[in-house]
């Protein structure tokens, strides 16, 4: 059975390892809005807020270009840097780029390597925890999305969309609906419903 | 984020170009616009205001106080806007900013210029007026809060209640509850505020919009004459583009006139 | 402790507004008010119609204001100059609006888990549009909601009422007559997982046994505060889920 949850309700009797649960006197309690699954174990944010992780990807938009480094914003309280010497293309203050995080150091700033410029198209922000819904179990829904809007998108896990080319507005439209609804079942079919009849 | 954001503002730019706007608006559409009056009930009067995610609550109390010395037959009017920090990401705590002390100037000038008060109406005896105080609170940035911020001033107005006083020997008390009439207005006041995106001028621009036009002018109306504008930010406009303005402004307040009778039960 | 002429408060075994002296006034909340918000709510407690919204977790400026450990907490509570039915009230902070927030963000350094995100800084803004008496427990009340509701995890969603003293009878949940004419006002709120106490404040005059019966009352209304904080914050999901069930 699942159930939604909010933070402080009990959820079992007994101690569960949960990344977004606590464990008081041997019962186990959820610390976010999420949904609770009491077969499987398992607790999934609705709400939940994304921090820096080693081989993430993320997209931001560098906020300072320095002496010998790139202040990269990712819609987060820590920020993204670049070491200038190890990018051999141009990147300025204001642009898009794409990257993999390579490590996360004592502060939480994200070192970041192999980043790439996002030239024009849109960038978006939805909330961290629906993005693996959005990109789907093996890329199912992100990959119906760019099929039938013919857009470029890419995906942070930082909860930043990049897309280009293609309806964007339909594209657009897609990931608003599957931010909206993501806890619920049979979405990746309204999805393709909604697209299909979009892209006519 | 959007701040300092080149892929945000080359896209409305390249939307521009085609003569489209993000929201699918066309360059002298509103978004959609609802007004709620009597929301706070321990005012005199009150309004919200939405114009698509713009959240705009103005809240009119009425007390005793002096007149001013060159007006002494006439009461007060003293308007003051609250850029409130949950609002956006971007308003911070803290005395009223440049922005809010413009926008509450502006939104005062038309109603005062366009007489939406009686204020010879508010003289109670010598030395004694009526004080109005308008305050304009913001709660969802979301673009072109001038416009949003006149219509819930006056339909806030239009739909407040005037309390008494009653003097008992030289002792004045203020009822205000029970049997109350409306307090005394006399005119409606609207505002157009247009934005200049990339060489383009706009109707009510959004909070992404706003980020990146250059020149702003708002023009405060009643059916017959302008009553007050404002022009604003870095860029310009040329006379022909002001003289377009002004026509668009007088078809559009018919609408919004409407809609704040409405509201206000008229 | 309030001045003029004092009105019969309980009369009859009821209050001037009719409830009972352990009735709490009606309360609804509605989730998600603020769009540009991180996480919020508005809540209508009786009279009191009140928004909180929070902003963060963001990098805590300026830098010296940083805790490397843990988060920290900005609080403001703020009352709107057209709130009360008498005069216009002057806009910017004052002592109790100061003390307020005070309290406000020490309720909220209990609830958040701050350690997730050393460094940062978390706003949490409460303004009330209307008052009528308790402004400070319906504030932390919305604002749990608004907080669970940023994402930003929490180990427990904590509530607050006030119970207060008129004569020898205890009344929870003072409205602004009652509030300055009691014998006592105690303003509460409590982590309900615990039943632990994360705001006391007291004036007036309470015996031992009253304060203990009184935190009695605090918790029964506890189960529906929460209850009502609960199922604000379900009810979107619920209303989606249930649109594509079968």
């Amino acid at each position: 059975m699942q159930k939604i949850v909010v933070p402080g309700e009990k959820i079992a009797d007994t101690p569960l390892r949960l990344d977004d649960g606590v464990v008081e006197k041997n019962a186990t309690y959820s610390t976010v809005i999420g949904i609770y699954d009491d077969e499987r174990k398992t607790l999934i944010p609705l709400e939940g807020l994304w921090y820096p992780r080693r081989d993430d990807k993320i997209v931001g938009v560098i906020e300072e270009d320095k002496l010998n480094t790139y202040v990269v914003n990712l819609n987060s309280p820590y920020k993204g840097l670049i070491i200038s010497k190890f990018v051999d293309i141009p990147l300025g203050a204001g642009d898009a780029i794409e990257a993999m995080i390579k490590e996360v150091d004592k502060t939480k700033t994200a070192i970041l390597m192999r980043p790439r410029r996002l030239a024009g198209g849109k960038v978006m922000m939805v909330k961290p925890s629906k993005i693996p819904r959005i990109i789907g179990k093996n890329d199912t829904m992100i990959k119906q999305i760019m099929d039938f809007t013919k857009s470029t998108i890419v995906i942070g896990l930082n909860g930043v969309i990049w897309m280009k080319g293609g309806n964007i507005d339909l594209a657009t439209a897609a990931i608003l609906k599957i931010e909206e609804e993501a806890h619920t079942n049979g979405l990746t079919d309204r999805v393709h419903e909604m697209l299909q009849k979009g892209a006519l | 984020m959007q701040q300092e954001n080149n892929v945000m503002g080359d896209f409305l730019k390249d939307l521009m170009q085609k003569g489209k706007r993000e929201d699918g608006r066309t360059a002298m559409d509103y978004r959609n616009i609802a007004i709620r009056t009597n929301v706070m009930p321990n005012a005199e009067g009150s309004a919200e205001v939405t114009m698509g995610h713009t959240k705009v609550l103005a809240g009119v109390k009425v007390g005793l106080g002096a007149p001013m010395r060159d007006k002494p037959n006439e009461g007060n009017l003293m308007t003051a806007a609250e850029l409130l920090p949950l609002a956006s990401r971007y308003y911070e705590p803290g005395p009223p900013s440049p922005d809010a002390v413009e926008l509450a100037r502006v939104i005062d000038r038309g109603i005062r210029a366009a007489n939406v008060i009686d204020m010879e109406a508010l003289f109670v005896e010598p030395e004694k007026v009526w004080e109005v105080f308008i305050d304009i609170y913001i709660l969802n940035y979301h673009g072109n809060l001038f416009d949003a911020g006149t219509l819930a001033a006056t339909a806030a107005l239009k739909s407040a209640r005037m309390p008494k006083a009653e003097k008992v020997g030289e002792e004045i008390t203020v009822i205000r509850e029970g049997n109350l009439g409306k307090l005394k207005t006399k005119n409606v006041v609207t505002s157009c505020t247009f934005g200049k995106l990339f060489g383009t001028p706009i109707l009510d621009p959004d909070g992404n919009e706003e980020s990146f036009m250059d020149a702003r002018v708002t023009i405060a109306n009643d059916e017959n004459v302008v009553r007050a504008m404002q022009k604003g930010l870095g860029g310009s406009f040329s006379t022909k583009e002001l003289d377009e303005l002004l026509d668009v402004a007088f078809e559009k307040s018919k609408g919004m006139r409407n809609m704040i009778s409405n509201a206000a039960g008229e | 402790m309030g001045g003029g002429e004092k009105p019969e408060l309980f009369k009859d075994g009821k209050r001037l507004d009719g409830r009972g002296p352990e009735d709490l006034r009606e309360i609804k909340i509605i989730p998600d008010y603020i769009k540009n918000a991180d996480g919020s709510a508005y809540i209508e407690w009786g009279n009191n119609k009140i928004i909180a919204a929070v902003y963060g977790p963001q990098e805590a400026l300026p830098k010296h204001v940083q805790d490397p450990q843990r988060a920290i907490i900005k609080c403001r509570y703020q009352m709107a100059p057209f709130s009360s039915l008498e005069e216009h009230g002057r806009t910017g902070p004052n002592r109790r609006a100061t003390e307020i927030s005070k309290v406000t963000k020490e309720v909220f350094e209990n609830a958040v888990l701050l350690d997730y995100f050393p460094g940062s800084e978390i706003n949490l803004y409460i303004e009330v549009l209307q008052g009528d008496g308790g402004t400070r427990a319906a504030g932390i009340t919305v604002a749990s909601v608004a907080m669970a509701l940023s994402g930003i995890p929490m180990r427990d969603l904590p509530y607050s009422v006030s119970v207060g003293k008129v004569g020898d009878k205890l009344i929870l949940d003072l409205n602004k007559i009652e509030d300055n004419y009691s014998d006592a006002d105690m303003p509460i709120a409590m982590s309900p997982k615990s039943n632990d106490i994360v705001l006391l404040q007291m004036d007036g005059n309470l015996t031992k046994e009253e304060i203990k019966q009184g935190l009695i009352m605090v918790q029964k209304a506890g189960e529906t505060i929460s209850r009502i904080q609960r199922e604000a914050i379900k009810a979107p999901y619920e209303r989606i889920a249930e649109r594509y069930k079968k």
